[in-house]
């Protein structure tokens, strides 16, 4: 993988700063950048995602819209026609689903169904997540829903400087992209990000650590669960952060996986048909050789997000990846 | 920082009781109604208070109140009569109080507990179930409506004489299913009253960046159904529109829209702090225009209520709301092992594994021992 990180001055950001600061360096860069979607005006959406942008780009470059999913991505589908580079926000993954038509019918489609004429430049940008302690639907981690849609990429950062990286290609980037933002992890730590602009790759995973004995595959808010997990077990661990989710960056896992000969996923998803499942069917189809263990999915339950009582026994902590890690080790044919 | 302005409302809205507790001619409901609404109001309030400091103590996660707006539920509310449905969203917890829900049951809710977990600790037996019928609390906005429809074409499918009632806030209204549910009720002249909460907030989206209509009310036009606006600071003027939907769509004359003109006194929600985008200033205007003061005026002036039965109605509210905490309080922590009820009403091999799993890990043991798919 190549993180190109430039040199120069850094900053230290954690990564819902990481976002503002990008949509602002985009905003600024690019005149055709528009955002949308509601509570953008003065507070700056409802996790501060946006803080400062209505007030220095102004009404029509950061426009607070009405309460309404499928009538922020229609619109914005219709502007991305038109030659803007919009990047709409909604505002919990859990209210994604009044905007299923217009993803479905337009977003994902239009460009396709044009022969390529007509391009979709549009970054839908979603907090996503549990975690929280939120209430219903607010905590949705339904990614295999985008990932199973054509036509679009999934995007979903882990650490800040990561998220400044991503979500200016995804901007950038002639394709419709739906970008996660892990909000357990909003505000969870800092790193050292440099200020001036750079893009990284939309199809490639980052190496967090290479190991020798087992692959973890993770990403999003799960992946610091994965480095924990991977300091408390007696093997070693190399942990893969797929971070764009679709399309999947294969070469990267099976290369890992062929050098381990193991593998353990690791989502916070529910499992059945998580993408989980995808990413364990493409090792058997293509590294079944070199498998020294049947691959294990340490993931959230196939149940509906539960209440804050008992969120904790759904989503997998680093005791649920150890266990994982630990008994595809101890797997013998 | 730029805030948004808001306007004082256009009083183009039917009002009974005056900012001042006046009434121009007779109220329209008995004494005992009234009340019962004036009584519903201060337990509301009580549990509002009682839960705001709840959530600062952490025992609740987070909180939108209904606070200044509680002529809307309970007016609404009490227009309805036994058999009606209701269906919610998180601002109208007093139209369930007003016919006698249970608060330790909303508090388990607001605790966090699992809905099983509730039921098993907190049930409510056969011959308390209320009389008007309650849909669970809708979070996706404006989901309710179209469902609320969807109850009141059961309704006339059936030729039941029940309505169905149904809350949407103005920012909700933009929302298609909102527009979905109007045309539905229409067409199929459904027995379904619509009450928008114009309280001129959607977080921090003010009413006007909702809709460029004029009024709220004036939605249903395109539907094809009427549509009437009221102050929604008197639960007398509330109640008395509601009445007229509720008894036109009873004799099968189909849906209405109401909009209630009100304020969002408080915060959205406990993570939210309004002063940030909005001109705090109106809170005096609407101070005058309490609810609960202007009824407590008039039943003074009618000589209701005095001073030690509005003690009493007071000591009253703060001793249900307190029982209630006690008993939310008790319900005893959730079993994790809730997650997996009542998703499917029969068995499957995955929901028996992950069952299994997850007591494994519950019990300190690694759950991903399972190697042939015949279980830990
Ligand atoms: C479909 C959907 N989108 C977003 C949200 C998040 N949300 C909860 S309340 C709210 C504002 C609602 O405003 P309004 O409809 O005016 O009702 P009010 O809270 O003022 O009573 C928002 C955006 C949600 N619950 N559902």
């Amino acid at each position: 993988m190549s993180a190109e990180y430039p040199d120069g001055e850094t900053s230290e950001v954690n990564l819902v700063t990481a976002v503002r600061d990008t949509l602002a360096q985009e905003l600024r860069r690019d005149e055709s950048v528009r955002l949308l979607g509601y509570d953008m005006g003065p507070i700056g959406g409802v996790f501060r995602a946006t803080e400062g942008l209505y007030e220095e780009f102004g009404e029509n470059r950061v426009i607070d819209t009405p309460l309404s999913e499928n009538g922020i991505l229609g619109t914005a589908a219709g502007m991305a026609m038109r030659g803007q580079r919009v990047v709409p926000e909604i505002q919990f993954l859990g209210f994604f689903y009044p905007a299923f038509g217009q993803f479905m019918y337009t977003v994902s489609k239009m460009h396709e169904r044009t022969g390529g004429g007509f391009e979709m430049p549009l970054t839908v940008r979603v907090p996503y997540g549990g975690g929280i302690k939120s209430s219903e639907y607010h905590s949705e981690s339904t990614e295999s829903f985008f990932v199973h849609t054509p036509g679009v990429r999934v995007v979903c950062p882990s650490t800040p400087a990561e998220t400044k990286g991503l979500l200016a290609a995804s901007i950038r980037s002639d394709d419709p992209v739906m970008f996660l933002e892990p909000k357990a992890v909003y505000r969870a730590g800092t790193q050292e990000v440099p200020e001036d602009d750079y893009t990284l790759p939309l199809d490639e995973s980052r190496t967090v650590r290479e190991g020798s004995d087992i692959t973890v595959l993770s990403w999003g808010a799960r992946v610091r669960h994965a480095e924990a997990a991977a300091d408390q077990v007696d093997a070693d661990v190399e942990i893969l952060d797929l971070r764009t989710l679709s399309p999947l960056p294969v070469e990267d896992v099976l290369d890992s996986v062929k050098k381990t000969g193991r593998c353990v996923i690791f989502h916070e998803a529910r499992r059945t048909l998580g993408l989980g499942a995808e990413l364990s069917a493409l090792i058997n189809e293509y590294a079944i050789d070199r498998l020294q263990a049947p691959i294990k999915r340490a993931t959230g339950y196939d149940v509906h997000f539960p209440s804050h009582q008992t969120e904790e026994a759904y989503l997998p902590d680093e005791q649920r990846a150890a266990d994982a890690i630990e008994a595809v080790m101890s797997y013998e044919y | 920082m730029a805030k948004w302005t808001e306007s004082k409302p256009d009083p183009d809205f039917s009002q009974v009781l005056a900012p001042d507790g006046t009434v121009d001619g007779d109220a329209p409901v008995d004494e005992e109604t009234m009340l019962r609404m004036y009584e519903t109001m201060k337990v509301s309030r009580r549990y509002d208070e009682k839960t705001l400091s709840l959530q600062r103590r952490g025992e609740i996660s987070i909180l939108s109140r209904s606070w200044g707006e509680e002529a809307i539920p309970v007016g609404s509310a009490a227009a309805l009569e036994e058999g009606d449905w209701c269906f919610p969203t998180y601002r109208q917890t007093p139209s369930k109080l007003y016919w006698g829900g249970p608060l330790d049951r909303s508090l388990a809710g607001l605790m966090g507990h699992e809905p099983e977990t509730i039921e098993e600790h907190l049930p409510v037996p056969d011959e308390e179930a209320l009389p008007v019928n309650f849909s669970p609390v809708y979070i996706p906005l404006a989901s309710n409506v179209t469902n609320a429809v969807g109850s009141a074409m059961a309704d006339k499918f059936e030729d039941e004489d029940a309505v169905t009632l149904s809350y949407i806030g103005d920012g909700s209204s933009s929302q298609g299913d909102f527009y979905e549910a109007l045309n539905f009720a229409g067409v199929f002249d459904a027995p379904a009253v619509t009450i928008c909460h114009n309280n001129q907030w959607a977080i921090s989206v003010p009413a006007h960046r909702q809709t460029a209509a004029e009024t709220f009310a004036q939605k249903a036009e395109a539907a094809g159904i009427p549509h009437e606006r009221v102050d929604g600071n008197d639960v007398f003027a509330v109640y008395e529109a509601t009445k007229r939907a509720v008894d036109r769509a009873r004799a099968g004359e189909g849906p209405t829209l109401l909009e209630c003109v009100t304020y969002r006194v408080d915060d959205h929600n406990t993570a939210d702090d309004a002063g940030a985008y909005r001109d705090e200033s109106q809170q005096a205007f609407w101070a005058e225009r309490d609810p609960v003061d202007r009824l407590e005026a008039y039943l003074r002036s009618a000589d209701l209520i005095d001073d030690a039965a509005i003690e009493a109605i007071e000591e009253d509210a703060d001793e249900r709301v307190e029982a209630a905490v006690d008993r939310a309080r008790e319900v005893p922590a959730d079993d994790p092992a809730r997650i997996f009820d009542n998703h499917l009403q029969s068995e499957s091999w995955n929901e028996r594994h992950q069952r299994e799993e997850l007591r494994a890990e519950q019990r300190g043991e690694n759950p991903f021992t399972d190697f042939t798919g015949e279980g830990l």
